[in-house]
């Protein structure tokens, strides 16, 4: 009878596989994560600037192609290192310099429209990710400075260079505490009052 | 109780932490208090300084508006700037004249306020005489009973927390009477140096507590603590005769309760006093009237006394002038908007004031960027301390000595370790926000490390963290609705287009239809209404077809982008119309060539097909093989002939626009003439090709028009016959 104890194992064992499997396809059903988490979250890190400085238009596309493992890392340049190791985490690759030249913690700066000079011919209107730039043809433009993210994208279609980029004003409710200096001296102590002698 | 204190007082000299079992809270310190240096001398009444600066922006809220102007005299008590919408949502508190004088100028002046920012201040020059407004808030000495008219009243007199953080009292309270079950006085007053709050007490007792009574009375209160420490014995003795005082003349609606708390610092926090005297422990990110209670300091107290009873606004407060580098400190009675270093020049300074002064105490206290800083109306203390050389600052030894003095339980060497390695995100999960920054971890430490520095710009950093991702996921879903618009656009102009293209197809269809039942069957087969039917048919897609052209003839108008495919589509159009009126002609020559007379023809469809006759022979230039690629070609041309012209219309009109921005910058301020002049021509080119646009429209449109009219003249003549 060994025989019909073998087929009992299998019998048990095809019973599991065919429990567990509809368990499976049920979890697959009833949980399934709409849309790709990780792009959600590299999203999430990115400065929402949709300047494109990183080759994709927008923010979102760069987190998709993040996702998809189809860019670099360190291509964010308002992030700047910051936003990389952020990046790098998520996807779970190695960091990477940012490129030459960009520079580290740069100001935060809105764009600011010359009225004098705009002749309202709506093209940084198209330009602008974020809607943040208010006028009509032959109408003077003006930036929203609230919503303004920065991105400089109106910058250079202005055909009469009426738009600067201008540095955030330090105002009372913007103002922020200094960080203490750092007096703490990892040297032995000993050698600092040889120093001072 | 009496046991434990005599205990602890006992062995507090070889222990000093045996004070710490005197009191509830966890943590404090007992500092040097210096108290006496401004106690032993009398108050001094007000002085006259050369200038009072009113700073229009507050400590907290936003700007207040000035309703006087640069040279206007105005009276003591007098308005002179108030919220310039709804205070209730703008949290701003409007600002009296502390005296009479001139508004000399409303101009940037440097605030007392550790950044040493320049913001707009109304600067009064006194004229000596004090002329005041008796009664400038209209009261009739009547207690509000009911909330609202309490908040009403104190938004107007202009009260704030004189305790020193300056929130506007009026929003403090809350809208509903009952909510609040008790009300505390705080005359804990816990920080050195300071004696503002005592002298209060010992002077003025009786309005202090009358102005708890009315707030508490308003506020439907079940009763009324007064928390004083012990190290103020004359302003206990102070409240305490008052409290019986009140009670005898039957002034006290709300029963009162003086409370004995222990000296230890920071007792006059608000967390500290409120879970001393009450032992309920105020929620952590909540606002204590969420809990029943409500807090109020001595002085602000005093000051809704003299706005409800005699309708005094705020003008002016007690400020202790003390410190290490003054003879003789002092309290005084200054006029808000004092300048600081006036007042401190009164308390005979040892050494010249050329070092910063200390707004508040020394614990929590700010320096000062400019010694020229007003007196605010949470200014309770000018300290004048002449700078100690540095301890030099070491590393942390993790000796736990922060946590142990930390009042409200935080972790302070932990907040430190991350602040310094900026992992802010880590400092805010060790519930950073609700450090008080009272300094006492600061004080024990035995490395010097100047740690409530390092929670205040981590602090400030969180919060700016915040408004960055506050400020990006609003980018974002702006982004995203920029996107969504878009592509709703490209789809209307898509289904705009393909609803004129149905419309050009079924016209000509309809009337070859028609053409063609025409030359086959008998028209008798037809009935009259399937026959109004075709025509209405006919005629609206026709009209469909003509509207849908108008319209984008004037939204060419509206910007180049719209121009090229308004054209491309005005093109395609017409390439389109005359492709297939020369495919009717295929279809039309029986008609054209038999007139059928037999045929009781309806006067509309011979009309159509006269006008497809016409059309024919219109077409003939047309090859006759119009098939859908001439169709495409022709309409390519049409678009890429029509684009190019605008195209360098508008070309032109940038370059023209250019060059005059370039002028404009370089004659900048050489007067308005040239600017017309230049402005006026930049738009020529444009609209130049605007009405050449315009003209070619209108000259399409008076073709289709002649069609119609045509086909009538031919109707009223098959009518005649």
């Amino acid at each position: 009878m060994s025989w019909l104890q073998g087929l009992e194992a299998i019998g048990i064992f095809l019973a599991l596989a065919l429990l567990f499997g509809l368990a499976l396809g049920y979890a697959a059903v009833r949980f399934k994560v709409e849309g790709n988490p990780m792009a959600e979250r590299l999203d999430q890190e990115l400065p929402q600037t949709q300047c494109g400085q990183c080759g994709f238009p927008g923010c979102k596309p760069y987190a998709e192609a993040l996702a998809r493992g189809e860019s670099e890392v360190n291509l964010c340049v308002p992030g700047g290192t910051e936003v990389m190791i952020k990046i790098a985490e998520i996807t779970g690759r190695d960091p990477k310099q940012m490129a030459e030249g960009v520079e580290e913690n740069p100001p935060i700066e809105t764009a600011w429209i010359n009225e004098d000079l705009c002749i309202g011919c709506v093209l940084c209107i198209k330009a602008c990710p974020v809607d943040a730039i208010l006028g009509a043809t032959k109408l003077m433009h003006t930036v929203i400075q609230k919503e303004c993210t920065g991105c400089e994208l109106c910058v250079p279609v202005c055909p009469v260079d009426c738009i600067e980029m201008r540095p955030v004003a330090t105002h009372l409710k913007n103002w922020q505490w200094p960080e203490p200096e750092t007096l703490v001296h990892n040297k032995p102590l000993a050698s600092l009052l040889v120093r001072e002698g | 109780m009496a046991f434990l204190s005599t205990l602890a007082k006992l062995i507090s000299p070889l222990y000093p932490m045996a004070k710490r079992w005197l009191y509830r809270f966890h943590g404090g310190i007992f500092p040097q208090y210096n108290k006496s240096l401004s106690t032993r001398n009398p108050i001094v009444p007000a002085i006259l300084p050369s200038e009072l600066i009113l700073p229009l922006s507050q400590a907290v809220g936003e700007v207040a508006e000035p309703v006087v102007q640069v040279g206007d005299r105005v009276r003591k008590n007098q308005l002179i700037a108030r919220s310039k919408e709804d205070a209730e949502r703008k949290l701003v508190v409007a600002i009296h004249a502390p005296t009479s004088g001139n508004i000399v100028a409303i101009e940037p002046r440097t605030l007392a306020h550790p950044s040493g920012l320049k913001e707009l201040c109304l600067v009064l020059q006194p004229d000596g005489q004090n002329d005041a407004i008796e009664n400038a808030l209209h009261s009739d000495g009547a207690w509000p009973q009911t909330p609202q008219a309490l908040k009403k009243l104190l938004a107007e007199s202009g009260i704030i927390g004189m305790g020193g953080a300056g929130f506007p009292t009026y929003a403090k309270l809350p809208n509903v009477p009952g909510k609040i079950h008790t009300l505390i006085i705080n005359g804990a007053e816990c920080e050195p140096f300071i004696s503002c709050d005592d002298l209060l007490m010992q002077t003025q007792a009786q309005e202090i507590l009358l102005g708890g009574q009315i707030t508490a009375n308003a506020l439907g209160a079940q009763q009324l603590l007064c928390g004083i420490e012990t190290n103020k014995p004359d302003a206990i003795a102070a409240i305490q005769q008052a409290i019986t005082q009140l009670q005898a003349l039957n002034q006290a609606p709300v029963p009162m309760q003086l409370m004995q708390v222990a000296t230890v610092y920071p007792m006059g926090g608000q967390k500290q006093l409120v879970y001393e005297m009450t032992g309920i422990e105020l929620q952590s990110g909540g606002h204590a009237s969420d809990q029943g209670l409500l807090m109020m300091n001595v002085a602000t107290l005093r000051a809704i006394y003299r706005a409800v009873q005699l309708g005094e606004p705020l003008t002016s407060r007690l400020v202790t002038v003390s410190g290490l580098g003054l003879e003789s400190g002092f309290n005084v009675e200054a006029l808000i908007g004092t300048p600081f270093d006036e007042l401190a020049a009164l308390a005979r300074p040892k050494f010249p004031l050329d070092y910063p002064l200390i707004m508040g105490g020394p614990m929590m206290g700010v320096q000062m960027p400019n010694n020229h800083v007003p007196v605010l109306k949470t200014t309770n203390c000018i300290l004048a301390n002449p700078p100690q050389p540095r301890e030099i600052q070491m590393p942390c030894i993790r000796c736990g000595e922060c946590m142990d003095a930390c009042p409200v339980n935080l972790l302070p060497q932990q907040m430190y370790w991350h602040a310094q390695g900026h992992e802010f995100d880590k400092v805010e999960k060790l519930n950073i926000k609700d450090c008080i920054e009272c300094g006492c971890c600061s004080y024990v430490c035995p490395s010097h490390i100047p740690l409530v520095q390092y929670y205040r710009h981590a602090k400030a950093e969180i919060k700016q963290r915040h408004a960055e991702k506050a400020a990006a996921e609003l980018a974002k879903q702006r982004h995203a609705f920029r996107l969504a618009r878009l592509e709703r656009e490209k789809a209307e102009r898509e289904a705009r287009l393909k609803a004129k293209k149905a419309a050009v197809k079924t016209m000509p269809a309809a009337a070859t239809n028609e053409a063609a039942t025409l030359v086959t069957e008998n028209a008798t087969t037809l009935s009259a209404r399937e026959k109004a039917i075709l025509a209405a048919q006919a005629a609206a897609a026709r009209k469909e077809g003509q509207t849908d052209n108008d319209k984008k003839t004037k939204g060419q108008s509206l910007g180049t982008n719209k121009d090229k495919t308004a054209a491309a589509e005005a093109a395609k159009k017409r390439a389109l119309e005359a492709a297939q009126k020369a495919r009717a002609t295929t279809a039309t020559p029986k008609t054209a060539d038999t007139p059928s007379p037999v045929t009781p023809q309806n006067a509309r469809d011979k009309a159509i097909a006269a006008a497809k006759a016409a059309a024919a022979k219109k077409a003939v230039a047309l090859p006759p093989l119009a098939t859908d690629q001439i169709t495409d070609l022709s309409a390519n041309e049409g678009f890429t002939s029509t684009a190019l012209q605008k195209e360098e219309a508008r070309r032109a009109a940038v370059e023209a626009a250019r060059a005059n921005a370039k002028a404009r910058k370089a004659l900048k301020d050489s007067g308005t003439e040239n600017i017309t002049a230049a402005t006026a021509e930049p738009s020529t080119p444009m609209m130049d090709a605007r009405q050449k646009a315009i003209a070619a429209a209108k000259a399409a449109a008076a073709k289709r028009a002649q069609t119609p009219p045509q086909s009538d003249a031919i109707a009223k003549k098959d009518r005649s016959e």
